[in-house]
């Protein structure tokens, strides 16, 4: 009896936990948040510090990391039921240099429950043949002081840079290997497209409420660049400053981006 | 067609009324009646979307400021000016490859600046499309000015006579990216070259009077020539492989480094011939002193190499232009009616005091 008892007061207080757990999950009619996109870079699993961080591929090749930045653009969320939201004019640049770069605030997302990422790691066509008026922010060729993210003589962004040193490299008795990857197909004539669209799943939901600003926590793991679909040698190609030669690159990092885990801030 | 032309009609409507409204005109500027920009009789309309960014009076003279100023530059040396002369049709003469800042030697020769807004693209391989964002190439080159884009805009934020000119320019002081790059933009806008002999023969103008042997020029022009080097602009604006000796200098694919299509190795951009005799040296490594000497080449010097452009074949498996020495120097003729005298002394285009 006694324990009879003791079950409807358990039964009780979960009915209890159950509502008010419900209560939060109740979306009003206009009820955003911010769901804030965090970018760490890694090598394999290691937090890469520049300079100092050490890799070898699996040519045997070695290499540190000195510069690593990249694009980020239309970034998209979608839910389980298809609801999508989209960010088309927000445009990021990440740095591995700058650790604000590395978090991407989507403001006024509205609650929801969204299981999907999908993003470009590039600037797509529209920006990159848009008038010289539309170019600020990141997209400003102006901005980049010595690192610089756009191409002058084939006009266009420069998507992705890595740049390090390898003891196999020698380009003119120098260690350094430059691979910068760009190319949005061109606007008059068709040119080498390194636009990459990305769709990422998450295993965890991103529940945005009016209380609640989820983190997503994506892990590009750097030794992707040279060891993906494709096989990438910085002996063969150390500098590679040429939409062509790139190719292989963008297909590599395309499958380098995964989503660690999901914060409910 | 018609209907694009019918666009344009209020805005050179607008462009024109706004000129002839500038009455603070200064005293050198009226000895030219002309408007900074304008849509010359026989030329297409413009590919630059002028009413985006039309030349006024304020901005072409901020655009030539910034055009004669070494500002531009690393060390304060190098200016847009140092390998786009006046007058030489806005070249670097006499040099094969165009000399930088500290001496340093390009990989091409410099073309002319002029009718910009007509052309498609720029650059011997045609990789920029957009005049506005050209300026940032010969900068950032670091054999040619060697400076960051950034940089260049800080100096020029620094200077109270600039500031005062955007104001004048923009309606504020405010120096950005696009009113740096749009005022450079409407003073190669500007630069019209339209007066040559032959602009005026084919508009029935005075001074148009062609001799028998430069009209029988360019009839073997129209029958030799004209398959790249169309008229009005002289230029097809494609990129084609003209049979250069390819080991003469360093590779350079040309048109292959932008698009990575094999077809495209060794093939640049047709240059317009307008201010021909006045642009030498000639071809994009300026391998060439002399018009005799490219017309030699396409006589009888061409070499094969891969892609080269199938108009060049005739005959028995034969590469080459056929002409004979005498149509070669009726030729030449046709071409320095090309010149255009009034463009390369037009104070308007010099050097600011």
């Amino acid at each position: 009896m006694k324990s009879k008892f003791n079950y409807l007061i358990i039964s009780l207080l979960l009915i209890f936990f159950i509502s008010s757990c419900e209560k939060t999950d109740e979306i009003k009619p206009g009820d955003k948040n911010s769901v804030f996109i965090e970018f760490d870079n890694r090598l394999g699993a290691e937090e890469i510090v520049l300079g100092t961080t050490k890799g070898t591929n699996s040519t045997s090749e070695d290499f540190t990391i000195t510069r690593l930045n990249y694009f980020i653009s239309n970034i998209k969320l979608m839910s389980a039921t298809g609801e999508t939201v989209s960010f088309p004019d927000q445009y990021s640049l990440v740095k591995e240099s700058d650790t604000n770069s590395q978090v991407i605030e989507l403001k006024d997302v509205p609650a929801g429950d969204y299981n999907h990422l999908m993003y470009t790691i590039g600037v797509d066509s529209i920006h990159s043949v848009s008038d010289v008026s539309l170019r600020t922010g990141v997209l400003d060729p102006a901005g980049y002081g010595d690192d610089n993210m756009y191409w002058s003589w084939n006009m266009g962004y420069i998507f992705f840079k890595m740049e390090g040193n390898s003891s196999k490299v020698n380009v003119n008795g120098s260690t350094k290997y430059e691979l910068h990857i760009g190319g949005f197909g061109g606007k008059d004539a068709p040119t080498p497209n390194n636009i990459r669209n990305l769709e990422l799943h998450m295993n965890q939901t991103a529940t945005v409420r009016r209380d609640i600003a989820p983190d997503v926590h994506v892990i590009f793991d750097v030794a992707k660049v040279f060891d993906g679909t494709k096989k990438v040698s910085l002996v063969a190609n150390p500098v590679i400053h040429n939409p062509k030669l790139g190719i292989d690159i963008s297909e590599n990092y395309a499958e380098a981006f995964m989503i660690d885990h999901v914060h409910l801030d | 067609m018609l209907r694009k032309y019918l666009i344009y009609v209020p805005v050179f409507t607008v462009l024109l009324v706004s000129c002839t409204e500038t009455s603070a005109v200064p005293e050198t500027e009226l000895i030219q009646d002309k408007p900074l920009f304008y849509q010359p009789d026989n030329f297409p309309m413009p590919v630059y979307d002028m009413s985006k960014n039309p030349v006024t009076e304020a901005g072409f003279e901020l655009g030539k400021k910034i055009f004669y100023d070494g500002k531009l530059s690393r060390d304060g040396t190098i200016s847009c000016a140092e390998c786009h002369a006046q007058s030489y049709a806005f070249t670097h003469h006499g040099h094969t490859l165009s000399h930088g800042i500290d001496n340093r030697i390009g990989t091409r020769n410099a073309p002319p600046i002029q009718n910009t807004a007509f052309m498609r693209s720029f650059f011997w391989d045609g990789g920029v499309f957009d005049l506005d964002l050209f300026p940032i190439a010969p900068i950032t080159n670091p054999v040619e000015m060697d400076e960051e884009l950034g940089n260049v805009l800080k100096k020029l934020r620094a200077d109270p006579a600039y500031t005062a000119r955007f104001k004048e320019a923009y309606g504020s002081e405010e120096i950005t990216t696009e009113r740096f790059l749009k005022a450079l933009s409407q003073f190669m806008n500007a630069l019209i070259s339209d007066n040559s002999k032959y602009d005026k023969y084919i508009r029935k103008e005075t001074g148009g009077e062609m001799s028998a042997d430069e009209l029988e020029g360019l009839a073997l022009f129209k029958q030799k020539c004209s398959s790249c080097h169309q008229e009005p602009l002289f230029s097809d604006e494609k990129f084609h492989n003209n049979g250069l000796d390819i080991s003469f200098r360093d590779i350079d694919y040309g048109r292959y480094n932008i698009t990575g299509e094999r077809q495209d190795r060794y093939t640049f951009k047709t240059p317009s011939l307008r201010n021909i005799a006045f642009t030498a040296p000639y071809m994009h490594d300026g391998r060439f002193n002399t018009l005799e000497d490219v017309l030699n080449h396409y006589q009888n010097d061409m070499s094969y190499s891969l892609n080269l452009d199938p108009v060049f074949f005739y005959g028995d498996n034969k590469r080459g232009i056929e002409m004979t020495d005498d149509e070669k120097s009726k030729i030449i003729l046709f071409l320095k009616t090309l010149s255009d005298k009034e463009f390369i002394t037009d104070k308007r285009f010099a050097a600011p005091n």
